[in-house]
């Protein structure tokens, strides 16, 4: 960083500015990063970039293949479906339900799992023990068996299985957020503050959440690819969004009937799916990567 | 080892009790009848319906209900199963076997092909080698294994024709159940053709087990990787170095060792991670275990098949939990002396 000094002022980034300053040198991870950029916003702005209407289907054009194939149309990059719907649209669409709404879910797990474990941190006694051995019973059980209990009780379809997804995340959540707030409070600088008279809230709030927010950081890519899977299964198992809606394991599954005759249906979604999940993993790998060499500076 | 074994068996206890609690609250929450619900008798009449009711306490004290769930579990008596009307504890002690069965097919592919990779990675860090079985990792992290299958079973066994695609066993072999597990059986039964209904089986278990080892294997790979790079920074390796003990004399007698102690407690905490894929993995493969099972009562609402289903998947996983932290503890003294916190 080449920039003149004028002042005797130093400057200490934030743990986070250090963070993307690490984070920006590794091109794997920026890679996964620009990938992760271009899916939020094929997400956000899907209506727009749609070629066609997701739902749209044309009798004319059934099972088309590709446009690489033959017999393909370039009109229809990707081909078309079993009801004659355009791919290319649908999985733009889907990148809206399976990514998005794996993201959206991702953020509400967070906040309440965020919430609850800086709660827990701060309690003390058999309170707490009892509280964390739960949270250890819960985190044991599988999170897809524990996705499926709940949409057992809710019932199948898209929104269901969303809270079911963001119940299963928030536990860890608040796992990670109790130990890292909990090694956070044992540490001189914690100390320091509160000789000065700050209150756990405060302290929380200024010395803790900057330190550990790349912890959060962290599991979140973990828990969105985590997020990205358990929809798309669902949806291939039947128990999340229902057919007509272009959610990727959706798609896939209803794909598999016409494997044979049109295996652009069942590899596309799946490809699509692995796409979200390589960059999602990606970034995360790129972020866990650049605070072991902050850690290690 | 006593202090440690004590402490371990409370927690397992405790851990029990309040899975327990979970499964009993469950019947608050499925919709419809809650006495159908726990019993799975649709066609009571309501004299029958009357008896369930004293049978289960449902009339009494919360905690006479639980106790009496309790009780209900330890003698066997987990109801019918609203499907089929056949009892819950029959269907159990044929499709848990199954489950255990690839699992632990799955669970031994991972760990014959992640640890040794891992190893490698490590031992090769930072040159070409390592970071072709990082990439490897990422990726194979990444498939989704219902698409997966769906590849291998494209694959395999339509284009290739080298596995079954479907089910256990051919049903051209007669192997009476006597265990459950079927390999045992197998071996157990007096059928003359039983090598051939061995192969049979193995052929059959390849695919599935391979499927779902794939993402633990990367898992660990990476695990390997760092617990091996962890131990080869260690004094005593250093120590044995300045002795003149040659690369490979180092590596298989001392850094391979500590660092497979590291890696049980691992296999134990991957093993609910295995369980989800293997639900997922025994649908493709029309695997008759019991993450088939539940997801297929999930369609038929069959909510005593469910309630069941996650009181017997989750109590073999803790099992599995327990068995691999006594073994870790077995092997590695430093682990039993450590207090335990959560």
């Amino acid at each position: 960083m080449a920039r003149d000094k004028i002042y005797n002022e130093e400057e200490f980034p934030s743990p986070l500015q250090q963070l993307w300053v690490n984070f920006k040198q590794t091109n794997v991870a920026m890679v996964g990063f620009y990938g992760y950029i271009f899916l939020l916003l094929l997400a956000i702005f899907s209506p727009i970039v749609m070629p066609y209407n997701a739902m749209e289907s044309n009798l004319d054009l059934l099972l088309l293949p590709p446009a690489w194939d033959k017999l393909g149309n370039v009109s229809y990059l990707l081909g078309t479906d079993s009801l004659g719907r355009d791919m290319l649209s649908r999985l733009i669409h889907g990148a809206t339900l399976t990514f998005g709404l794996s993201f959206i879910v991702v953020v509400i797990s967070l906040a309440i799992g965020v919430l609850l474990g800086s709660l827990s941190a701060l309690t003390h006694g058999i309170k707490s023990s009892i509280f964390n051995h739960f949270l250890d019973v819960i985190l044991s059980i599988p999170t897809l068996l524990l996705a499926i209990i709940i949409v057992a009780i809710l019932g199948p379809g898209l929104g269901n299985t969303l809270w079911a997804i963001v119940m299963t995340l928030i536990p860890q959540f608040i796992h990670i957020t109790h130990n890292a707030v909990k090694e956070e409070f044992s540490k001189d600088y914690v100390l320091a503050s509160r000789l000065d008279g700050a209150n756990s809230l405060r302290i929380l709030q200024y010395s803790v959440f900057p330190n550990i927010i790349e912890k959060i950081v962290n599991q979140a890519t973990l828990a969105q690819s985590a997020a990205i899977l358990d929809i798309a299964a669902l949806g291939f198992l039947g128990l999340g969004a229902q057919s007509p809606l272009s959610e990727w394991g959706t798609m896939l599954f209803s794909g598999l009937d016409l494997f044979y005759i049109a295996p652009w249906t069942v590899y596309l979604p799946g490809l699509a799916i692995l796409f979200a999940v390589l960059t999602t993993n990606l970034v995360g790998e790129g972020l866990r990567h650049a605070v072991k060499m902050r850690k290690e500076i | 080892m006593l202090m440690f074994t004590l402490r371990r068996l409370s927690l397992f206890f405790f851990t029990m009790v309040l899975l327990s609690i979970l499964t009993f609250s469950l019947r608050y929450f499925f919709p419809g009848d809650m006495l159908i619900n726990i019993s799975g008798q649709i066609n009571a009449n309501a004299a029958e319906l009357k008896q369930l009711a004293t049978d289960y306490k449902i009339h009494e004290s919360i905690f006479n209900q639980y106790w009496q769930y309790l009780t209900n579990i330890f003698q066997g008596n987990l109801g019918l199963s609203m499907a089929s009307q056949l009892p819950i504890k029959n269907e159990i002690s044929t499709l848990l076997p199954a489950t255990i069965e690839l699992s632990i097919m799955a669970l031994t592919i991972a760990m014959l092909f992640g640890i040794p990779l891992g190893f490698i990675a490590a031992i090769y860090h930072r040159k070409k080698i390592d970071n072709v079985i990082l990439t490897f990792a990422i990726v194979g992290h990444s498939i989704p294994v219902f698409w997966l299958g769906l590849l291998v079973i494209l694959m395999f066994s339509i284009q290739l024709a080298w596995f079954p695609s479907a089910g256990n066993i051919s049903l051209l072999f007669e192997i009476p159940q006597q265990t459950g597990f079927l390999f045992i059986d197998i071996l157990l039964s007096d059928n003359p053709y039983k090598w051939q209904a061995f192969i049979n089986a193995l052929s059959h278990i390849v695919l599935p087990a391979s499927v779902i080892a794939l993402a633990p294997a990367t898992v660990f790979i990476r695990l390997a990787r760092s617990s091996m790079m962890e131990v080869l920074e260690t004094s005593y390796i250093q120590a044995a170095k300045t002795k003149g003990l040659s690369f490979i004399q180092i590596i298989y007698h001392h850094a391979i060792r500590n660092a497979l102690i590291k890696m049980i407690r691992h296999i134990g905490l991957q093993f609910a991670n295995l369980i989800t894929f293997a639900m997922i993995t025994e649908v493709i493969f029309s695997w008759p275990g019991i993450g088939r099972w539940l997801i297929i009562s999930i369609g038929q609402r069959d909510y005593t098949a469910i309630q069941n289903g996650l009181l017997v998947l989750s109590v073999f996983i803790f099992v599995v939990h327990i068995i691999t932290d006594f073994i870790y503890a077995l092997l590695n003294p430093l682990a039993r002396g450590r207090r335990y916190d959560a």
